[in-house]
């Protein structure tokens, strides 16, 4: 048997009948035997004549076959199905794949193993069944529709993001990412990081070597405590669309220290600096990362006329009305849609001047300001800027410690814009006049179709009723979507009976 | 939910809905009015369905819609309305949470600031005081440098440190009072920490019971949604089944009743047939009589033919005998014809190459011929050379000789001329005039005058005719020269200043920019020479022709509109210029006629012309040239003017031939210089003076005899005087004595 097996693998690439052998292979390997009993008995017959050499073996595995009666070819694995093992065992070694038959391909792809080296596969294989076993392999749970429902992207960037997860400035060779990018530069779009690991500082070793290199510096702490720089990566990644960047330790349990978690000011340079020369960037989320006024602006301000860019996320800093102004700059000179500064210290000023840009700003769709503590001036200010804007959806200002005179104007507001679709004034003392106002604007809306207005001192009667009014306006919406032909008629129509509901 | 009470309900209403169909028109009716009021209506429910539908089926339009709307439908919105609330209030329920933590987030934060701000004020109080009761303790310092005592120094001592401990207790109060502050809030971070992980249980607990909910109501509305479905289809198959049913029985009935109809037809068709039958046989039989009548009738014919057809196959017979017969004799007469015709071809073909041995030798023939034309062509222009060069070479020698006996002649003249002059004068006493002859002034052979160019003529003309209209009815018969041969002045003008209008396309259009700011005359003169340089009229001869070809032309047309002769116009001209060498006269009559209509176009008659004019009666002018002829006439002109040209040798020998007519009258001439009145006269003087001549000698004989004898006087004398004045005279003086002796000396 072992005879017969390396005299077929060793003759039939002497001679030229690969191509019979594939097609009886892919023909039926695992059905019928009685076609291929014939076939490979007579097709060695020939090549006896060619080389002699072998032929005293085959003299011997005649004899044997006539012996053997339970001896069958079928048992013998096909030419191809040895070939592609080989090349599946050695495909680290020498990667054939693009020279093959497709459905060959398929077949190398389905039995290559998930940890073959990424400089050999990354480029080389474009299946996506391939990685999807690579993610799986990896990672027991996958969301691949985070990653553009491709299972490469996602083994990439998932790749990617646990390196920098793990990586530490001053022990970690940065080769180990510099190496990757060549690899993984086109199919990465997306870098979400939600910790930086700051560098290792063994009490007695490091110090004073670190001390003696910077001298005897006042603030010993700052250059030690830099995180990884995003520079090169960012340059090199070219497709890169999303950036979501946590300056963050987890896990730190005992280890607690504050200086665990600073974002340092030449993290923030060299941040500005990255995103300032990625154009293809679109989203950039920073967020818990203790972001004050000083470092809010210095991203800003790289920001500002960025070509692309969407959305900005900077929700859970520190930023006080400086930065709200520079994010207010912001929102003139870019195309920005989304800005999002939840959970931050806006007050009035900031909020102003936020309204002050909104006013005539026609890309913003969505602006988040919860928890801030605008108030009533700076809530008045939005309003009336949202008098004049004819682009903003959404308007969260949950926690904002607004009250009566925001809502009286708000009212006015809906009563004229139709752009407005949502709007969130949770957990503020509207109070009860102030909920009335807002139903009064409420009914003569026919856009909104989310109003929040919980926890905010409301009645439960006009909430009840602005409930309604908005149930109201989310059929009409749906009605629009479903047949947009009669949407003039379906308004015109719904218009009293609204009024009457 | 319940199908048996929906499928009762129903079932009037299916029932309702087959009586209307039953009743509404259909749209496969076959009456078309119909038809089009099934359309309309069809497309009225279409209508109604849309604006229903576009009305929206979630308000007052609820019961509406339960009426039109089917089962499904209800049930699909129901449960769309069921799940969008179970949503809404899933999410409400899940986002309270965040709502909740944020007010107290927000609550929190309003203490947290509140705290802060009384504990800083605290501290600022501590810090005064403290410095207060530090300003005190270093003022005492002071004062215990003072004193001396040792008792009161260390009094003062201990009161310090007991102020010292005092600052330090209060400070380390403070402190121990923040520690605390600080150990509450770590029991409260702590606490917060349970508390928000145990908001994160309760909002994954709500999320895990929201998605269970949601799940488990989806599966149950899908569930009723189905259920719904089934029903109505079940409902429908029923209905359906009934309306078949319905229509089965429909169709049954309807095809009895066809049947029925059937038979009765075919019952009445089967009575028709029969009395069909009976009238068919009837009409047969009637129609068999006739025609058996008809076939007795054709018989007897077809007996007569028979006979008639006997006597023509005999006659035709013979007739094939009597052509047979011609046939031998036509065949016999076509061989000999044939025959002939062979004959013939061969006289044809010996004819043939007779032909054409004889084109051959005529080829030949004509080839030498031409040959020797050729040559005999070249000879003849040699010739010619040698002759023109001899002319040339005699017309010189003979111009030397012709010289050289004039200058003879003239000698002689002169002195016959000088002779006659004296004796006129110093013989005959007369006033002597030298003799005018046109032969004295004469140099050279005589030859007619150097022609003059054509355009110095139509200078000369144009002038003259300026003067002539100067001096009006004065026209002299010398002045009008010897040219215009026949043709008074003023019709060349005439025809040259129309000739002038008419043919400006000749002239360059540049002159013409620069003829503009000239006089007329000078104007038309250069227009002139313009024109003839382009026709090609060089000398005094051509223009004439050129004049007369006008008249002519004229004249010609007047004949032609007078005889109608069809003829083109080179035929025309050539015959009129054969005509001028040959009809001069007539010719010469027909310009004076038409110098005459001239004359009468300008109204001014001489007595003459006017004569004439009454002689001849001529006809109305229609010779007068239009101006659109004037083309025409140039055309053929040029056409005309060309053949001359082209025989231009023999025109040039015979040129040559100079007329010795007048060489001899010459000749003649110069010796008649001297008339034989003159000789005579001399004659006579000759005689006369010979006589004369006579006296004189004769007179001047004794004139020399007297003379001659005067001197032998006066020598005499001399003589004398010489004796007488000699001393011997002196001497003898005295006595006369003396005399007497000197003659004896």
């Amino acid at each position: 048997m072992q005879d017969t097996v390396t005299t077929s693998a060793l003759l039939d690439p002497s001679h030229s009948s690969v191509s019979t052998q594939d097609k009886s292979s892919t023909g039926g390997h695992t059905s019928s035997t009685g076609p291929q009993l014939s076939k490979p008995s007579v097709t060695p017959v020939p090549a006896k004549s060619r080389n002699p050499h072998p032929g005293a073996n085959f003299r011997r595995m005649r004899r044997i076959i006539a012996e053997d009666p339970e001896w069958s070819l079928a048992i013998v694995p096909l030419l191809t199905e040895l070939c592609i093992q080989h090349i599946i065992r050695n495909f680290h070694k020498n990667p054939i794949l693009k020279q093959m038959l497709p459905e060959h391909q398929q077949r190398v792809l389905n039995h290559l193993p998930p940890d073959l080296p990424l400089a050999v596969t990354a480029n080389l294989i474009d299946s996506e069944n391939y990685w999807l076993r690579c993610c799986m392999h990896r990672w027991p749970v996958c969301h691949v529709a985070h990653h553009g429902g491709s299972w490469k992207r996602m083994f990439f960037e998932r790749y990617l993001e646990n390196l920098l997860k793990h990586f530490i400035p001053g022990t970690t060779d940065p080769a180990v990412i510099l190496d990757l990018l060549p690899l993984c530069r086109n199919y990465v779009r997306r870098v979400h990081v939600d910790q930086f690991l700051p560098p290792v500082q063994l009490p007695a070793q490091l110090r004073p070597g670190d001390q003696s290199d910077s001298g005897s510096e006042g603030e010993m702490e700052e250059p030690t405590v830099d995180h990884y720089q995003l520079g090169d990566l960012v340059a090199g990644l070219s497709h890169l669309e999303e950036l979501d960047l946590v300056y963050d330790v987890k896990d730190c349990g005992m280890n607690f220290e504050w200086n665990l978690f600073l974002f340092t000011y030449r993290d923030c340079h060299s941040l500005a600096a990255a995103i300032k020369a990625c154009h293809t960037l679109k989203i950039f989320k920073l967020t818990r990362s203790k972001v004050d006024d000083d470092k809010a602006r210095i991203i800003i301000r790289s920001l500002l006329d960025h070509p692309v860019l969407e959305e900005l996320d900077l929700s859970q800093n520190l930023i006080g009305d400086r930065g709200a102004r520079g994010a207010a700059k912001l929102l003139s000179h870019s195309r920005l849609r989304v800005l999002n500064l939840a959970n931050n210290q806006v007050r009035a000023p900031g909020a102003q001047s936020l309204a002050h840009a909104l006013a005539h700003n026609t890309n913003l769709i969505s602006l988040n300001l919860r928890l801030n503590c605008i108030e009533d001036e700076g809530g008045q200010a939005l309003a009336h800027a949202l008098q004049t804007n004819k682009c903003l959806t959404t308007l969260h200002l949950g926690g904002n410690e607004l009250s009566e005179p925001t809502a009286t104007l708000l009212s006015q507001v809906l009563a004229i814009n139709t752009t407005l679709t949502s709007i969130n004034l949770s957990c503020n003392h509207i109070g009860l006049d102030g909920g009335k106002q807002l139903l009064e604007g409420m009914s003569d809306n026919k856009t909104l179709l989310e109003f929040d207005l919980r926890l905010s001192d409301v009645a439960q009667e006009s909430e009840y009723l602005i409930g309604q009014a908005l149930y109201a306006n989310r059929e009409a919406a749906r009605q629009r979507a479903l047949n947009p032909s009669h949407f003039m008629s379906t308004i015109t129509t719904n218009g009293p009976e609204n009024s009457v509901g | 939910m319940n199908p048996p009470g929906s499928l009762e309900a129903l079932d009037p209403n299916v029932d309702e809905h087959l009586s209307t169909q039953i009743l509404a028109p259909s749209v496969h009716s076959d009456n078309s009015q119909e038809r089009i009021q099934a359309r309309r209506l069809r497309i009225a429910a279409r209508l109604e369905a849309r604006r229903r539908e576009a009305l929206g089926e979630y308000l007052d339009g609820k019961k509406e819609s339960e009426e039109d709307q089917s089962k499904s439908y209800k049930q699909k919105e129901e449960s769309r309305l069921k799940l969008a609330k179970l949503l809404l209030c899933g999410t409400e329920l899940v986002t309270n949470i965040q709502v909740a933590i944020d007010i107290r987030e927000i609550h929190r934060r309003v203490e947290e600031e509140e705290i802060k701000r009384q504990r800083i004020e605290k501290l600022e109080n501590e810090v005064k005081t403290s410095q207060d009761k530090f300003d005190e303790i270093t003022s005492k310092w002071e004062e215990g440098k003072q004193k001396r005592i040792p008792q009161e120094l260390w009094e003062m001592l201990n009161t310090q440190q007991l102020h010292c401990a005092g600052l330090l207790e209060d400070k380390n109060k403070l402190i121990s009072e923040l520690q605390q502050e600080l150990k509450t809030k770590d029991d409260q971070y702590v606490k917060d920490l349970k508390k928000q992980s145990d908001d994160i249980c309760l909002l994954l607990e709500r999320m895990e019971e929201q998605v269970k909910n949601v799940m488990k109501t989806f599966r149950e509305e899908l569930y009723n949604i189905e259920k719904a479905f089934e029903v109505e289809r079940q409902e429908l198959l029923a209905s359906n089944k009934k309306k078949w049913e319905q229509a089965l029985q429909a169709h049954n009935a309807k095809e009895l009743e066809y049947l029925i109809n059937r038979m009765k037809k075919v019952e009445d068709y089967e009575k028709q047939l029969n009395k069909q039958r009976i009238w068919d046989c009837e009409e047969y039989n009637m129609i068999k009589i006739k025609l058996e009548q008809d076939v007795q009738i054709l018989e007897q014919q077809l007996q007569q033919r028979k006979a008639i057809y006997q006597l023509n196959q005999e006659k035709l017979e013979y007739n094939l005998q009597v052509l047979k017969k011609r046939d031998e004799e036509s065949t016999v007469i076509k061989s000999q014809q044939k025959r002939k015709i062979n004959r013939l071809h061969d006289i044809l073909n010996n004819l043939r190459s007779k032909y054409a041995k004889q084109i051959k030798q005529f080829q030949e023939e004509n080839q030498s011929l031409t040959s020797d034309y050729k040559r005999l062509v070249m000879q003849f222009k040699e010739l010619q050379k040698a002759m023109r060069h001899f002319a040339v070479i005699d017309d010189e020698k003979f111009r030397e000789i012709w010289l050289m006996n004039e200058e003879e002649a003239k000698d002689l003249i002169a002195r016959a001329f000088d002779v006659d002059r004296i004796i006129h004068t110093h013989h005959l006493g007369l006033p002597w005039a030298a003799p005018d002859f046109w032969f004295l002034n004469n140099v050279g052979p005589i030859s007619r005058q150097p022609q003059k160019s054509a355009t110095q003529i139509v200078e000369e003309m144009l002038m003259r005719t300026e003067e002539e209209e100067a001096e009006e009815a004065t026209s002299e018969p010398e002045s009008y020269l010897d040219l215009p041969k026949q043709i008074s002045e003023k019709t060349t003008k005439r025809i040259l200043m129309l000739l002038c209008d008419e043919s400006g396309f000749l002239i360059e259009s540049k002159l013409l920019s620069l003829l503009l700011p000239l006089e007329q005359n000078e104007c038309y003169l250069l227009r002139l020479d313009a024109i003839f340089s382009a026709l090609g009229i060089e000398s005094e001869d051509d223009l004439y022709k050129l004049v007369n070809f006008f008249l002519k032309y004229r004249a010609h047309r007047l004949s032609s509109s007078l005889q109608i002769k069809p003829c083109s116009q080179v035929s025309m001209e050539k015959v009129s210029m054969e005509k001028a060498s040959m009809e001069e006269t007539s010719m010469g009559s027909e310009l004076e006629l038409a110098e005459q209509t001239e004359m009468e176009g300008e109204k001014e008659e001489s007595l003459v012309e006017g004569k004439k004019e009454e002689e001849e009666k001529t006809p109305p002018s229609p010779w007068v040239i239009h101006p659109n002829d004037v083309l025409k006439i140039l055309e053929a002109f040029v056409m005309g003017l060309k053949k001359p040209r082209d025989s231009w040798a023999p025109l040039r020998v015979q040129k040559n031939v100079r007329d010795n007519s007048k060489d001899s009258e010459y000749w003649q001439a110069l010796t008649t210089v001297i008339p034989s009145s003159k000789q005579n006269l001399w004659d006579a003087l000759y005689t006369a003076l010979e006589k004369y001549h006579l006296v004189l000698t004769q007179r001047a004989k004794l004139l020399l005899e007297n003379s001659s004898l005067e001197q032998q006087n006066t020598e005499l004398q001399a003589l004398l005087q010489q004796y007488l004045n000699s001393k011997i005279n002196s001497e003898l003086q005295v006595p006369p004595t003396q005399v007497l002796r000197v003659p004896t000396k």
